[in-house]
């Protein structure tokens, strides 16, 4: 039972019993908002033109690649470079149940989860040792020993060929229209997504932050380092290889050059503008990196109406613009998206004191 | 508990609702003017190459509409910078396909193009890319998928055949240079299977990555098996380095190499080291004079561009947009993806005023051409030494 004036906004929480101290506690208003915004969600393909559900589907793959990332780089500490890589294991492994064995997506995508969780903990190993910069190093060795794998290991990959996928099915019916696949995404968005919230109110997503803000404190306090930072590299390889079996079965057909080191670089800018260590803030992340070049270039088409000559100096700041950004967000904002949303919020909700 | 119970209710609910309003926008006629697509890499990692290219495609689409369009009606580009990241080419082409209702695309990389043949099949959108892998020549499995010029591997073809017939050995000793990328290793297996079949001996493989700055090893590995020809995958940047490395070590190799390491840049990166150097050449150099020049430089000029500031790369795609658009002329009044298609399969020994080996589609087979032209640098220029050779 929890004593809730329902006229005002809520000042704190008050609780009667343990059971609900450890529950989640969401004022009626955020439920509302939460609602709303999945029913939002759901309804998109209704009111939004396919070339928009086509974006909504390369955002929401790359959410819950960068909330693995996240997992990780931002609650663990751990730094990975080899998230391009591990997509690809993902993506093969997908493939190879579903193109080669002919076993439904169903089974292929956890499957894909699993072994790339797998290929995740031994890529992990060096973490115990190494920290900083040397682990960068070391996985970006994943990267390259991942992608020669995939390139030679033709009996099951196909080698530099790349592999044609069978859309996934449900009931006989193919998902392989943008509309269908984007429900496909969004259920594995939102079922990650929350697995998320909840894995940091547990004993394992509290042992990564503590391992993260001071590894010695946390052995100190009883945290098995090398089995906790093992589970993290586990945990986010597993969504890594969902959103790779994902992005594999949204394309239909995977080839070596869709894993390169180019798509781990953009997921950790993804997980550094989002926001490090904030679950929204890889959403928020991932979606302005997917955004970020189609808005550019439909500015520097509106523009190029008044200003002929802009669209070819725009196209050539656009790599620009996304080092620039991420350099502004470093220095001005390190946490990211998810902070400034806040401090956003924040500022209303005190309006006009402030203090 | 039952909170959670809900959610899943909620979602799997939800999901069983999928909607079956997924009519997939297949492209519709288009009335005036007729539009083309472009996913070119203006700025990426081969934009050095890609943004020629483009620039080719933008060329000839002004040109032919200062010359009355197709069949009366003007052309429209509309053309998207991918930056060479597949993602936003997977995005820029929704946006080509769905939104724009492009019937036809011409595209860039070999990765991307392999990501949109699932797509392209699907929305029924024919697609030339800048691409020549051997991959996309599968009728079955790429059936919107054509290529202007020889693939890789037939080029490699033709390379071990001019070795076999130039060589004055019997069996002479042949290396193979490639990067270990898809790009790379495409012809690889190809030129092993035809230079057994035609009895060339393949002494040699080599791995030289496409940044590399020094290949002094691997070179001095070909040296030690005897090669007496050294065939080369590559792009500009490597080849001049190996070129340079050879002559350093005083190498008494013939090099050869595939359309990517034979251009205007490698040329000049390699100097003088270039020398003697035979490259494959799909697409005629800007400063030739052979009968589709006078068009180009015309349509550069519509560009502001001046002839020779145009390089190899601004004619393959001209060449491009030229052939996507005959399949235009030929598909009639109702330009539909599939009409293209038909359009581009009449096309018999179409020739481009000599910009290109003539090209020919027919519904079993889109390799337009298996042909190409040899050139040799001679006095720190490209020459010609052969006409339009296949390996037959």
């Amino acid at each position: 039972m929890r004593l809730r004036n329902p006229f005002v906004m809520e000042s704190g929480v008050f609780t009667t019993n343990y059971r609900d101290d450890m529950a989640f506690h969401f004022p009626v208003l955020a439920k509302i908002r939460v609602a709303v915004i999945l029913l939002l969600l759901f309804l998109l393909p209704f009111f939004a033109s396919t070339y928009f559900v086509s974006i909504a589907n390369l955002a929401g793959i790359a959410v819950i690649g960068a909330l693995g990332l996240n997992i990780l780089t931002g609650f663990t500490g751990q730094i990975s470079i080899g998230q391009g890589a591990f997509l690809g294991v993902g993506a093969y492994t997908a493939g190879f149940i579903t193109a080669k064995l002919g076993l439904p997506f169903w089974l292929a995508l956890p499957a894909a989860g699993f072994v790339t969780a797998l290929v995740g903990a031994v890529f992990g190993v060096p973490s115990l040792r190494l920290k900083g910069l040397y682990l960068a190093i070391a996985t970006l060795a994943a990267q390259v020993i991942i992608e020669f794998v995939i390139v030679h290991w033709e009996t099951v990959t196909n080698g530099v060929h790349g592999m044609f996928l069978p859309a996934p099915g449900i009931f006989g019916y193919a998902l392989d229209s943008d509309v269908s696949y984007y429900y496909l995404v969004l259920t594995a968005c939102i079922i990650m997504t929350v697995f998320c919230f909840n894995l940091f109110r547990s004993r394992v997503g509290r042992a990564f932050i503590a391992i993260r803000d001071r590894d010695l404190a946390a052995e100190v306090m009883g945290i098995d380092l090398f089995r906790y930072k093992i589970y993290a590299f586990a945990l986010s390889s597993f969504y890594v290889g969902i959103a790779g079996a994902l992005w594999g079965h949204y394309l239909r057909i995977i080839s070596p050059e869709h894993f390169t080191i180019g798509v781990s670089i953009q997921y950790l800018a993804m997980v550094i503008i989002g926001g490090l260590g904030s679950v929204m803030g890889s959403i928020y992340g991932a979606v302005f990196i997917t955004l970020l070049p189609i808005v550019l270039r439909e500015l520097s088409g509106l523009l190029a109406n008044y200003l002929p000559n802009i669209e070819a100096v725009i196209l050539g700041l656009k790599e620009a613009v996304f080092g620039i950004t991420i350099i502004v967000f470093l220095i001005y904002e390190p946490e990211g998206l998810a902070k400034i949303w806040q401090n956003i919020k924040d500022y209303f909700k005190l309006w006009p004191f402030s203090y | 508990m039952f909170h959670r119970l809900c959610w899943l209710a909620v979602l799997t609910s939800l999901l069983l609702v999928i909607s079956l309003a997924a009519g997939c926008g297949s492209s519709e006629n288009v009335r005036e003017p007729v539009k083309l697509g472009g996913i070119f890499d203006i700025t990426g990692a081969t934009g050095d190459v890609g943004k020629p290219y483009a620039e080719g495609v933008q060329a000839y689409v002004k040109w032919i509409n200062e010359n009355g369009g197709i069949n009366g009606r003007t052309v429209q580009l509309v053309d998207i910078d991918y930056a060479y990241k597949i993602p936003q080419a997977v995005e820029a082409y929704k946006k080509l396909v769905t939104q724009e209702k492009v019937p036809a695309i011409l595209g860039w990389g070999t990765g991307d193009t392999e990501a949109m043949v699932p797509f392209i099949t699907k929305d029924r959108i024919p697609y030339i890319s800048g691409s020549l892998s051997e991959n996309l020549l599968t009728v079955e499995n790429h059936p919107y998928n054509f290529m202007v010029a020889a693939s890789y591997s037939d080029q490699a073809r033709v390379l071990l055949r001019w070795i076999k017939d130039n060589a004055a050995e019997e069996n002479p000793k042949v290396a193979l240079i490639y990067n270990d990328t898809g790009f790379g290793r495409s012809p690889i297996t190809d030129a092993e299977a035809f230079a057994e079949k035609i009895g060339v001996e393949i002494v040699d493989k080599e791995i030289v990555d496409l940044k590399a700055l020094d290949a002094t090893s691997q070179l001095l590995n070909i040296q030690k098996a005897g090669a007496d020809y050294a065939i080369i995958q590559e792009t500009s940047n490597a080849t001049a380095t190996i070129l340079k490395d050879a002559k350093r070590l005083g190498l008494d190799i013939q090099f050869l190499g595939l359309n990517w390491t034979a251009d205007e840049i490698s040329l000049k990166l390699a100097g003088e080291a270039a020398e003697g150097y035979i490259g494959v050449v799909p697409f005629a150099f800007p400063f030739e004079d052979v009968p589709g020049m006078k068009d180009v430089r015309e349509g550069f000029a519509l560009m502001g561009k001046k002839p020779e500031e145009l390089t190899q790369k601004h004619i393959q795609g001209w060449l491009s947009a030229m052939i996507m658009l005959e399949g235009y002329k030929r598909a009639g009044e109702n330009i539909t993806g599939e009409n293209i298609k038909k359009g581009l399969e009449t096309l018999n020994e179409f020739t481009s005023g000599d910009l290109g080996a003539p090209v020919s589609f027919s519904a079993s087979s889109h390799r337009g051409s298996s042909k190409v032209k040899l050139y040799q640098v001679k006095n720190g220029q490209w020459q010609p030494i052969t006409d339009w050779i296949g390996y037959q």
